[in-house]
């Protein structure tokens, strides 16, 4: 990745243009699952949205898969879309914002503590 | 059986671990394994949260492979990493199992 694209989220873009245009080679159901995906994964994404390419591009190829051997998506995904997009993302680097604010007020709570000499 | 989604959760990924020991194999081979042995609760998307986490954690050896209809499918070999957790996974079962069971003995 360019500096370039660092800065203007140009690969971004164009990495999603290309889940789109996958996603739109599947049949109904799967490009349905797909939107819900995209949806659900978005409040696990980071300032930029970077940690969610790869894990977008995995749900998606799996997506693929299923559709290439007829399978549907609840026999893939279950009922619980959600939930799969949570543990997709629940790995190592996929860290939110929320985990960011959680540690900063870990380290100030810490901080003041030690002050106090507690 | 049905509902063991619950009781499987911690054991399912050293039951995946042991799938991809026996030989190379991908997803979706894992899950109707897992179903054949009577774990019908467990789909696709499970299993492919739990290949993605061996991935990650640097488990597993992957190597993509053309297939006839569709995109390339991932197959799964465990390094020696993985072979590592594997045994460590068995040792921890055996003592989970051994103590369940002796509860049931009634502390015998």
């Amino acid at each position: 990745m360019s500096f370039w694209e660092t800065i203007t989220g140009n690969d971004l873009t164009r990495d999603w243009h290309a889940f789109e245009t996958r996603a739109a080679a599947l049949p109904a159901g799967h490009r349905a699952a797909w939107e819900q995906i995209r949806q659900h994964l978005f409040p696990f994404g980071d300032f930029t949205g970077r940690n969610l390419t790869p894990i977008a591009d995995a749900a998606l190829g799996l997506l693929e898969e299923a559709a290439a051997d007829g399978r549907d998506v609840p026999e893939v995904l279950g009922d619980d879309i959600p939930g799969f997009c949570a543990a997709l993302a629940g790995g190592e680097g996929a860290r939110t914002f929320r985990d960011r604010w959680r540690d900063q007020l870990n380290r100030d709570v810490a901080r003041k503590l030690a002050r106090l000499g507690g | 059986m049905e509902d063991l989604t619950e009781m499987l959760k911690g054991t399912l990924e050293g039951c995946v671990l042991e799938i991809i020991g026996g030989e190379e194999t991908y997803g979706y081979a894992i899950t109707r394994r897992l179903n054949e042995l009577g774990f019908t609760d467990v789909i696709d998307g499970t299993v492919y949260t739990i290949l993605l986490r061996l991935e990650r954690n640097g488990l597993v050896q992957v190597t993509k492979r053309p297939s006839e209809v569709g995109p390339p499918r991932k197959f799964y070999a465990l390094n020696d990493a993985g072979r590592a957790e594997l045994a460590t996974f068995w040792a921890k079962w055996q003592y989970v199992s051994s103590r369940i069971d002796k509860l049931k003995e009634g502390g015998r």
